[in-house]
């Protein structure tokens, strides 16, 4: 096992094809441990034992993979950390899903996160927080802060996120890993509950970037059930993985580097700036001026959707359903008052606000043109530059409890990657240094529209000269 | 009393003929047993997402075009939230800000213009069944594409009203867009209406009416609102902008909610569906498919085939009966003989019939037999009839009719000389009283020859060899 624990899932899915091991026993031995460090970490709500038989093939045939607890696995219980699907069962599979099956990829369970992917710590969840793996008292990110921890603690070679506002990559700074968010329509949402519709975007969470590549692969492309999804053919993403990035041209967005940034966090990037220099990168400053918009902006539009789209769970058809409903107000209200936790109903009283008649244009209607404004930044710097390199989040992890009390500070842990999503774009956060407390501090690259070939060329020749990418934590159980 | 003009705007949901539902690709079949033309996505499972039908797009782009619409080439839906346990995800899939038509009207046959303001495209919500304290939901219907037709407030009249619905109901089937069954929920109709002092610029409040089920109940209904409002401002009571309910049993209206009370339904443009632009091709496909409107048919009938505005009008309302007679015309040229025995005998007969129009199987071509053998008097008015009933709903071919049931007329001379002679020696009476000048006293001579010959003498022949007969 420890020697499955530094591999990549290409190289376990290697070994299996080989016949070395089995990929019953691979699978038998990812639960085992899961079981194990579970218990004190809280990272998976639900492990499913036995693996059922795969079927198809690929490079990533056999290779255990944990999805976050928003994606539907038919027959399966998802409940995206919320009481008010605590006992709702998948009736289908998610296209990522069957496409991870059609590769003869193992789904081993589910994970956890904040409820219905709003909050950035993963202690929104009706189970309890998740822990981090580098340190029990800090929290693991969010939202999906369950999938992260699982592949930071290698309880999983890998496992899918989703990313509304920063959800994959902001976890996966935190705890180590590389989270990839895919261009806008890159990959199906159909079976991913919705949060932000037109936000959300599925991604992989890995140790590296060849495993990065390989289930990018797998999960990219056109689906007729998706019509934001794009018909725009996906590359051979592994291709990309190539270190010769002389003459990329990378921009620094000076606005990115201002209050509020953490000193360790802040000196780790200067690193990374200088490791692109010194690799050939040519790399420039460039501005994003209405960066300081984003984050009102988001929490308008991901808010306003968010609350139509949570209209569904009202105890009629599925889910928690009130004992204590007179009438079908009371259902209505009780069901909802019951089932969804303090967060959600914040977003929820947000969004409808937001869309009310008489707030729609100052509020919902005035954040579609920031959201345009922002956008346009990214368009023109990108005539200048091929990616933008960032902190993925302000700070390194934090402690348990820290911020719940104060949400308007922990909107701002994702203030370095919600405008990614406001615009659509692909971006990814990798580790890319370690504090004096030996937490993870990621780095983000931001790429133009269907451009994640050059975010994962630069991640790549980052990790072939680097070793973040194979620390470990040492589990405290 | 005073005098006040009534005005009205009506708002029609239409449910268009398609063979799957508009998000996702279950059927649209009428009576099937409850929530089996179900799926996860118009159930509103978590995590599913709409995919637009296009057949929806043609099909109101159709209604658009024959409604005489401007069509808004930049297509995007919006979401209208509101919670009912009908509706699986709270919110319903709708057009909002930029309806697909706009700016339309249509011609009532009494030449009356009444201005189509929208036509959009949107989703059925389900049924609700109450059984006792409890409250079943049938999903069949969620997710049936609708097209929601708004008139201007043009329409002066509870009768107006009544002929709009018609004519309305007349041109969606006309192009094949919808079946415009109220009674199985493919049409229905809610109405706004207002008075204001007669001649006045400045229009009354007007009152929303719901939960009308036929179109006379729509008339009804706005009568009643009608003489409520006039006694009302008669009063010198203010009319307040409300919803109100018809009571098909207590015949009235009553309040179902003030202005204050009406929801806001936050509509904002649906994330999960992309804009996109409507091609010129499918507008071009639309406007050549569009077949031929009630007001150019009418047109047609009377210039082309000669008939009264009247007698138009039926095939105008009928267009299943104006396609019969013209492919009748094809086998039988002549335009009078068909159309006396179509609006003669043969709707006389399908009145007749328990499904009408949808129980007839006669072909055109069959149906021309009957003709030809009556005016070439092969067969006899009597015949004919019998001929015709015993073929209407089975297409049983005419000439083994005429062989099997032996209704040839006799028209040879010689057998009709003979059943002559019997009837002039039994009948002395009528046969002195011809001699003397009263010729009508033939008919019954006739009448007795047909009575002899059980119907199948041709009645015209056998009064000429009498008439000849009695002049001897």
């Amino acid at each position: 096992m420890n020697k499955l624990e530094l591999s990549r899932a290409l190289d376990i899915a290697e070994k299996i094809r080989k016949k070395e091991i089995d990929e019953g026993e691979v699978y038998d031995s990812y639960v085992k441990k899961i079981e194990k460090v579970n218990p004190s970490l809280n990272i998976f709500v639900d492990v499913y034992p036995g693996k059922e038989r795969l079927q198809g093939d690929s490079p990533l045939r056999g290779v255990p993979i944990a999805v976050k607890d928003n994606i539907c696995v038919e027959g399966k219980k998802i409940t995206c950390a919320s009481r008010i699907l605590k006992s709702h069962i998948a009736v289908y599979d998610a296209t990522v899903i069957k496409r991870i099956k059609d590769n003869g990829l193992a789904v081993i369970g589910t994970t956890n996160m904040d409820e219905f992917a709003f909050g950035s710590s993963t202690e929104n969840s009706c189970y309890g927080p998740a822990k981090n793996p580098w340190n029990k008292d800090y929290v693991v990110g969010g939202s999906s802060g369950g999938s992260a921890a699982a592949v930071a603690a290698r309880l999983v070679p890998m496992a899918l996120g989703s990313d509304t506002g920063g959800s994959i990559r902001q976890p996966a700074s935190l705890c180590g890993v590389v989270g990839f968010k895919p261009t806008y329509g890159r990959v199906s949402r159909y079976g991913l509950v919705a949060f932000g519709s037109s936000l959300d975007q599925i991604g992989p969470i890995t140790t590296n970037f060849c495993d990065c590549a390989y289930l990018l692969n797998i999960i990219c492309g056109f689906d007729e059930r998706d019509s934001t999804s794009v018909k725009i053919g996906a590359p051979d993403f592994t291709r990309s993985l190539d270190d010769n990035i002389r003459d990329i041209k990378i921009g620094i967005p000076k606005e990115y580097f201002g209050e509020g940034l953490d000193g360790e966090v802040d000196s780790a990037i200067k690193k990374t700036i200088d490791f692109y220099k010194e690799k050939g990168a040519e790399v420039k400053e460039i501005s994003l001026p209405h960066t300081e918009y984003a984050v009102a902006t988001y929490y308008i539009i991901a808010s306003s959707e968010a609350s139509s789209n949570l209209q569904r769970f009202d105890g009629v058809r599925y889910g928690l359903r009130t004992g204590s409903a007179k009438d079908l107000k009371s259902l209505y209200l009780d069901s909802r008052k019951e089932g969804l936790g303090g967060e959600a109903k914040r977003r929820i009283f947000l969004g409808t606000h937001s869309l009310s008649s008489g707030y729609y244009d100052a509020y919902y209607l005035k954040a579609l043109k920031s959201r345009r404004l922002i956008k346009n930044d990214f368009d023109r710097a990108f005539e200048k530059v091929d990616a933008i390199l960032t902190p993925t989040s302000p700070t390194p992890a934090f402690k348990i409890g820290e911020k719940t009390d104060d949400p308007l500070l922990m909107y701002l842990s994702d203030i370095y990657t919600i405008s990614v999503n406001l615009a659509g774009l692909p971006a990814v956060s990798f580790p890319c240094a370690f504090t004096k407390g030996n937490l993870p501090i990621g780095a983000q690259l931001i790429g133009r529209e269907f451009q994640e070939d050059t975010l994962i060329k630069l991640g790549y020749a980052f990790q072939e000269s680097t070793d973040y990418h194979k620390r470990i934590p040492e589990l405290d159980l | 009393m005073n005098n006040f003009d009534t005005v009205i705007g009506l708002e029609v949901h239409t449910q268009l003929k398609t063979d799957s539902k508009i998000f996702c690709s279950c059927s649209t079949q009428f009576e099937s047993p409850p929530n089996t033309n179900i799926c996860p996505v118009c159930c509103g499972y978590p995590g599913v997402l709409p995919v637009f039908n296009r057949k929806v797009l043609s099909l109101a782009i159709r209604v658009s075009l024959a409604l005489n619409c401007k069509i808004n080439r930049s297509i995007y839906f919006e979401r209208k939230n509101y919670f009912y346990p009908d509706l699986p995800k709270n919110y319903q899939i709708s057009q909002y800000k930029l309806p697909l038509g706009e700016d339309g009207y249509i011609e009532l046959p009494s030449g009356k213009k009444v201005g189509i303001e929208r036509v959009h495209m949107e989703e059925d919500a389900g049924k609700l069944v109450h059984r006792g304290d409890c409250s079943l939901v049938d999903f069949n219907r969620t997710g049936l594409p609708l097209l929601e037709i708004v008139s201007r407030p043009d329409i002066e009249s509870p009768q107006q009203a009544y002929e709009y619905l018609k004519y309305l109901k007349l041109i969606l089937q006309y192009i094949d867009a919808s079946d415009c069954d109220m009674e199985k929920g493919s049409l229905r109709c809610d109405a706004n209406i207002s008075l204001k002092p007669a001649g006045a610029g400045e229009l009354g409040t007007k009152v929303e009416l719901k939960n009308m089920n036929s179109f006379k109940g729509v008339r009804t209904a706005l009568e009643f609102e009608v003489r409520r409002q006039r006694k009302c401002i008669e009063r010198g009571d203010k009319i307040f902008q409300e919803t109100r309910l018809w009571d098909v049993d207590k015949l009235k209206t009553s309040i179902m909610r003030s202005k204050e009370e009406a929801h806001d339904y936050r509509y904002f443009p649906e994330p999960d569906l992309l804009d996109f632009r409507v091609s010129d091709d499918i507008i071009e496909d639309e406007k050549d498919s569009l077949v031929e409107l009630p007001q150019k048919k009418k047109k047609r009938f009377v210039e082309k085939h000669g008939f009264s505005e009247k007698e138009a009008d039926i095939f105008v309302t009928n267009p299943w009966l104006a396609d019969f007679f013209e492919q009748t015309l094809c086998f039988h040229g002549k335009c009078k003989d068909v159309a006396n025995w179509l609006l003669g005998p043969f709707l006389e007969q399908v009145n007749n019939l328990e499904d009408k129009f949808n129980s007839v199987k006669i072909s055109p071509e069959n149906f021309s037999k009957i003709i030809r053998y009556f005016v070439e008097r092969k067969i006899n008015n009597i015949g004919a009839k019998k001929i015709l009933a015993l073929s209407i709903v089975t297409n049983e071919d005419v000439d083994k009719i005429i062989e099997r049931e032996k209704l040839a007329q006799i028209s040879g001379t010689t057998e009709l000389e003979k059943f002559a002679e019997e009837v002039m020696e039994e009948n002395p009476k009528p046969v002195k009283q011809y001699r003397e000048g009263k010729v009508q006293a033939v008919m019954f001579l006739v009448g007795q020859i047909m009575r002899k010959t059980k119907g199948k003498a041709n009645p015209g022949l056998a009064k000429e060899i009498l008439e000849r007969r009695l002049k001897q």
